[in-house]
């Protein structure tokens, strides 16, 4: 084994072990992750792989194909968070206004106006 | 008199003016709601003893957001009328009737305050305010369908069942932007009338940077994409 490829299954492997040990993800999660992970070490280990597999696709090298999946893959996780943030914004945006409407200041004259209103 | 009519003010540090923009309001007997978008200065006691509601967000969420909150606030507290006005004293109260009577009688939904309507109101807008306006106006046309003389006037005027139905998600200044979107889908009727803007050099310095528009753009199409 070359020494690059002790470095990236050594780092492939933290990487798993952080996410099982830190993440409380959901069981698909789980299996996604681990699925890329053996993958991820596949091709470290056997790297005429995945160039016989780009071959297979069309593609010359297995650097190339494996480039391009990535750039896929990392736009799609940037969308995904990119929604996820706006969903936040909006429960903050939610909990500021309750909370704004619930200490805001009353003038005393409303008292009156209510008074009229409901009378 | 006025008070079933509710004037919205979003305030972000505009202690300096904001008591003087709301004085007027408070004379003509208008309800009025200021929210407080978390200003670092105090807008908040600038206003003690004023006799209007006030709202403070205890983060700062941007303007939209702060209408939306004031406009919630409104409802609940029974208007029949809610006007958003700015907090910057560029807007002159005596618009207000003007803004209203379409809505008194029931000829429209919503009311646009536009510097555009009028000649001695158009000659006020500064040159390069003109052209970013106008370029604003192409903006929004092309992305709500909703084709008006002005854009980005912060006054508008709104009947209770059109401002229930509105909902900013904006909490930016698209939100401009946005309520056209919504007047549109909701098929409210919308009309424009013509408001004067006073730009005062607090105003312009407070104002929109040319910059700012085209964060408003991408924005507005990157709502179109989530939702």
């Amino acid at each position: 084994m070359r020494p690059v490829q002790f470095v990236l299954i050594v780092m492939l492997l933290g990487v798993l072990i952080l996410y099982f040990s830190r993440l409380r993800s959901g069981l698909l999660d789980r299996v996604v992750v681990l699925a890329l992970s053996l993958v991820g070490i596949a091709m470290v280990v056997a790297p005429d792989l995945t160039t016989k597999v780009a071959n297979k696709v069309g593609v010359g090298r297995g650097v190339d194909l494996f480039f391009y999946l990535a750039i896929v893959g990392i736009s799609f996780a940037g969308l995904v968070l990119y929604s996820k943030i706006r969903d936040l914004d909006a429960s903050i945006t939610q909990l500021a206004r309750a909370i704004a409407a619930e200490r805001a200041y009353a003038p005393p004259r409303d008292d009156r106006a209510n008074d009229g209103n409901s009378g | 008199m006025n008070g079933d009519v509710f004037v919205v003010i979003a305030a972000f540090n505009e202690g300096r003016v904001i008591r003087s923009s709301v004085q007027p309001l408070v004379d003509l007997g208008y309800s009025v709601i200021v929210v407080d978008d978390a200003s670092s200065d105090d807008t908040w006691g600038a206003l003690a003893g004023l006799p209007v509601y006030r709202l403070r967000h205890p983060i700062n969420l941007g303007q939209g957001a702060a209408l939306q909150t004031g406009m919630d606030f409104a409802l609940a507290k029974g208007a029949r009328f809610i006007i958003h006005f700015d907090a910057d004293g560029q807007h002159r109260v005596d618009d207000i009737p003007r803004l209203l009577e379409p809505l008194r009688a029931g000829e429209a939904d919503v009311v646009l305050g536009s510097r555009f309507l009028s000649a001695s109101d158009r000659a006020r807008v500064p040159a390069r305010k003109r052209v970013l306006l106008k370029a604003g106006v192409v903006v929004n046309g092309l992305l709500t369908g909703l084709w008006l003389t002005d854009a980005h006037n912060g006054m508008r005027a709104f009947t209770a069942a059109a401002a229930a139905g509105i909902d900013m998600r904006e909490n930016r200044f698209a939100h401009a932007s946005e309520i056209l979107d919504q007047i549109r889908r909701r098929r409210l009727r919308c009309v424009e009338r013509p408001t004067t803007i006073s730009y005062t050099a607090y105003s312009m310095a407070k104002g929109q940077s040319s910059l700012n528009s085209i964060k408003i753009v991408i924005d507005l199409m990157l709502r179109r994409i989530f939702r």
